[in-house]
């Protein structure tokens, strides 16, 4: 390290001083150059799946590849006729939706008392809530499959909404609290002077002021849900079966259609994109459990 | 008469209607958190105390006094033949290997974005950066299986047509690094788009304070700029930690477990003693031991590097 240092000194008291300029050019180029690398290998994959997707029967996977190709959108035709996708796309977005919903219910009000309230051993509260996602969904999916094969939720829209809440109730409960720990007490209080009660204080002042934070994490709510394979596989077997579960059907199928099996995965991922993109304003915010916007 | 008594019941149902309001009102702190601690409860303590009972127990059964109880065989079996150790170890493995690549990457391509002059150029690739994480790791796994095939790939294919090495048998010689690979994939937008937030949130000052100092780049990450950035590296790497020891989706779709049992996470090894060998209590055997050996890794960082700083 030392000599890394000399050599270091030595060239800074050269001549190269003076070239400084040529010093952050050579910088830049190779700034852009490594970010061009990474870029190829975040597109590289997303492109030979959308191609996948567009090229005609028999061509997807030959090789050398079709580079040009005439594009067809036959495959998603085919996919728009395919029974058992869209009822897995359907249960996907209505298991996933109606998780959303449920979990910001039962999340956002409790973050509100966290936030607010002086809550005996708050920390060892927060460390359980968080807790929850420590637990891995296997072992956590074994007792439910048993009790839910009681409780005839086994394959039941209702037992995978309830599934998804739990993966992602210790999402909302953290990045609420941060987010309502960001929105200035006063407000309700002065809501309260003039007669509002704790309730109308929390729905007609503080949520309004926490929306950003809703909207992230429903959002990011939204892609943990929708991605989560494991519970799908365990707990439906017909009815609830998600889009996960029809993607992973196509896997050890004999004679796999590629194309076809690439258009769901891209009707699968474009929504998340446009979702993401949406979201990313607060997506640092959303994924590290609100640590970020205490600034 | 009977106008009274409508007109007695009303009022009596409108104090009762007060009476409710005034009681939601009152007691709002606990009506606000009770659902969210049963649902806690549901999927923390239940789950938990399940697999327990279940692991010392010969078959499920609804009634619990009829269940034979069975010591640790279960734990001996999952140890024994189950192969609950070769999982762990394999496990261990793929969640260091992942998060080091995934830490280190993460951080390198925020620092290169962070550095990038024009601000239309910096969104671009922020936006661009992130996409990754919109593909299920299922998904992934699929499209792996057919990118990475040995006969049908085009990435064996490419880098045989452009380089003069042969291309490796992604799946068969070396799953375990392709697994990392495509975590790696998938997930450093994780880290990415947490370090870019906390780079973004050094203070300028502090920046070019450490530059009249004179030091090279590499230290004033390493001295200034990273300590600064503490909590955010700490929980962003607290929570990929996490939720590397949750992955099923990309192993399932890609090798599911194999070849033999080269990339048989415990995740893998729970749900096929569960499913294809028919043995819940070496399942749950397995599960009890998961659930205690993550719990204890993550309360062991928490209470190692502290919530200072995250929460104060």
């Amino acid at each position: 390290m030392a000599s890394e240092n000399q050599s270091q000194s030595s060239v800074d008291t050269g001549s190269q001083r003076l070239d400084k300029d040529t010093r952050e050019t050579l910088v830049g180029v190779a700034r852009h150059g490594l970010l061009l690398a990474w870029s190829f290998v975040v597109l590289f994959p997303l492109y030979w799946l959308a191609s996948m997707s567009l090229k005609p029967p028999g061509s997807a996977n030959s090789l050398p590849p079709d580079w040009l190709f005439l594009p067809t959108v036959y495959n998603y035709i085919r996919l728009a006729q395919d029974g058992a996708f869209l009822a897995a796309f359907a249960n996907s977005v209505v298991m996933v939706s109606a998780s959303v919903v449920l979990v910001l219910l039962i999340g956002v009000p409790a973050a509100y008392v966290l936030s607010r309230y002086d809550i005996p051993m708050e920390r060892d509260v927060l460390v359980w809530i968080l807790s929850s996602r420590m637990l891995p969904p296997i072992a956590v999916v074994i007792p439910f499959f048993v009790i839910f094969r009681e409780l005839n939720l086994f394959d039941s829209r209702i037992g995978m909404v309830f599934m998804y809440v739990s993966i992602n109730l210790s999402l909302v409960v953290w990045v609420m609290k941060a987010f309502f720990d960001g929105i200035p007490e006063t407000l309700e209080e002065a809501a309260r002077v003039d007669g509002a009660t704790r309730f109308q204080g929390f729905r007609k002042v503080v949520l309004p002021a926490a929306k950003p934070g809703i909207f992230s994490v429903a959002i990011i709510s939204f892609i943990f849900a929708w991605i989560e394979l494991l519970f799908g596989l365990v707990l439906t077997n017909f009815k609830a079966v998600p889009v996960t579960l029809f993607v992973y059907s196509f896997i050890g199928s004999r004679s796999i259609e590629w194309g076809m099996l690439a258009a769901a995965s891209m009707a699968m991922i474009l929504p998340v994109v446009v979702f993401l993109v949406a979201v990313n304003k607060y997506l640092a915010a959303g994924l590290s459990f609100g640590v970020v916007i205490k600034e | 008469m009977s106008t009274q008594t409508q007109t007695e019941t009303t009022t009596t149902s409108e104090t009762g209607l007060a009476r409710l309001r005034a009681l939601w009102n009152d007691y709002l702190p606990y009506w606000f958190v009770a659902p969210m601690v049963l649902v806690m409860v549901l999927i923390t303590f239940f789950p938990g105390a399940y697999d327990l009972y279940l692991s010392v127990i010969e078959e499920p059964t609804f009634d619990v006094f009829a269940a034979e109880f069975v010591g640790l065989s279960n734990y001996a079996t999952a140890f024994g033949r189950g192969g609950a150790l070769h999982s762990f170890i394999i496990t261990v493995t793929v969640v260091v290997s992942a998060l080091a690549l995934e830490s280190v990457l993460g951080f390198g391509l925020a620092a290169l974005v962070a550095g990038v002059e024009s601000e239309r150029l910096q969104s671009f690739y922020r936006v661009l950066f992130i996409v990754p994480m919109a593909v299920a790791p299922v998904s992934l796994a699929t499209i792996g299986r057919i990118m990475l095939n040995s006969e049908i790939g085009v990435i064996p294919y490419l880098i045989e047509a452009t380089t003069p090495f042969a291309a490796p048998a992604f799946l068969s010689e070396i799953p375990l690094l392709t697994v990392v690979l495509l975590d790696t994939w998938n997930w450093t937008p994780f880290m990415f788009i947490i370090f870019y937030a906390g780079l973004s949130s050094v203070p300028d000052t502090l920046i070019e304070a450490s530059k009249v100092d004179g030091a090279p780049l590499w230290r004033r990450y390493l001295h200034v700029i990273i300590p600064y950035m503490k909590p955010v590296v700490f929980v962003a790497t607290l929570i990929r930690m996490i939720d590397l020891f949750r992955t099923f989706g990309v192993v399932y779709g890609l090798t599911q477990g194999g070849p033999g049992t080269a990339t048989q996470l415990v995740s893998i090894n729970i749900y096929e003693q569960m499913f294809i060998n028919n043995s819940p209590g070496v399942a749950a055997a397995i599960a009890v031991v998961y659930l205690v050996f993550v719990v204890a890794i993550a309360n062991i960082v928490i209470a190692k590097v502290g919530f200072e700083g995250v929460w104060d």
